[in-house]
């Protein structure tokens, strides 16, 4: 006799293959933000150094600068020149500061969303394996069962994933953030 | 004699940029990498001021306060916290856990400085 095709199974066989599909995406996203990481933190490293050397080569420049200041007679004006462009040199380290810290803000969302992509795939791996085992001569009331279950589960992974997450990093902008002594 | 800076982050860049802002400022600065980091050499050596992060592994900044917080050499050491964490409930959890201010990421040098200096010359 032939079997008979219940719409549970083929049920059944769609999520399983949204299932497999989803996945094989979610892998190569997870790779890719994997990536993406060390490339940032690659990039921050050589930044980091290269910010160092600099800065020890202006300071050692300064040094140099203010010695020839001290012996020679110069110009009335290099002084106030000199301490500008000090000053100038000043803020715009600071800045390389504020700007070199963002690559930390940066790996903290995509730690996030990988986090995000691991729960999505546990998921998906759920939804392929719900149903085993129904009884297609009651299909219909299978059919409810296994929609129920499904949503229920996936509420519970989603708000387990939710409690497992750090919170999300807001900055909009290069400021820096706000300070509050208690 | 410079006043020694206990720094806590999980970040190497952000640890990097704490310390060389600090240094600059004259302060002696001690680097950790975790809160039970941290911990460990905050026992080592009383510190005059210790800067944490909040989001690290093994050991927050919460919990780090806390455990320095029973320590009788960290009474009344301050503590600030340095963190892209923002919410008033999270300052309020950082404040019972003994935290004496918060600052949010990414600091700016000058401003840092300045609020180290008031709270410890």
């Amino acid at each position: 006799m032939a079997s008979k095709r219940v719409p549970v199974a083929e049920l059944r066989r769609l999520l399983s293959a949204v299932s497999d599909h989803g996945k094989q995406h979610l892998v190569e996203v997870e790779a890719d933000l994997m990536q993406t990481t060390f490339l940032l933190g690659e990039a921050i490293e050589k930044l980091g150094a290269s910010f160092m050397a600099i800065h020890e080569a202006v300071m050692t420049q300064q040094q140099e600068i203010d010695t020839i200041l001290s012996s020679a007679g110069l110009p009335a004006g290099t002084n106030q020149k000199i301490t500008e462009y000090r000053e100038k040199i000043g803020e715009e380290v600071n800045a390389a500061i504020t700007g070199l810290q963002f690559q930390d803000m940066t790996s903290q969302l995509i730690e996030r969303t990988i986090k995000r992509v691991n729960g999505l795939r546990e998921s998906l791996t759920a939804l392929a394996t719900h149903g085993e085992g129904m009884d297609a001569e009651h299909e219909h009331e299978e059919i409810a069962r296994l929609l129920v279950e499904m949503s229920a589960n996936l509420n519970t992974r989603s708000d387990a994933m939710k409690f497992g997450l750090k919170k999300s990093v807001s900055q909009r902008d290069m400021d820096s953030g706000e300070i509050e002594l208690f | 004699m410079a006043k020694t800076i206990l720094a806590v982050d999980d970040s190497g860049s952000l640890r990097q940029m704490v310390a060389f802002s600090l240094k600059a400022a004259g302060y002696e600065v001690v680097s950790a990498v975790d809160g039970q980091d941290g911990l460990n050499k905050a026992k080592e050596k009383t510190v005059d001021l210790v800067l944490t992060d909040q989001n690290m592994p093994i050991m927050d900044g919460l919990t780090l306060i806390k455990n320095l917080r029973e320590l009788g050499s960290y009474k009344t050491v301050p503590i600030l916290m340095l963190t892209t964490e923002s919410s008033d409930e999270m300052k309020a959890k950082g404040k019972a856990a003994g935290a004496n201010g918060w600052l949010v990421k990414p600091f700016d040098p000058k401003r840092l400085i300045e609020v180290v200096q008031k709270v410890i010359g």
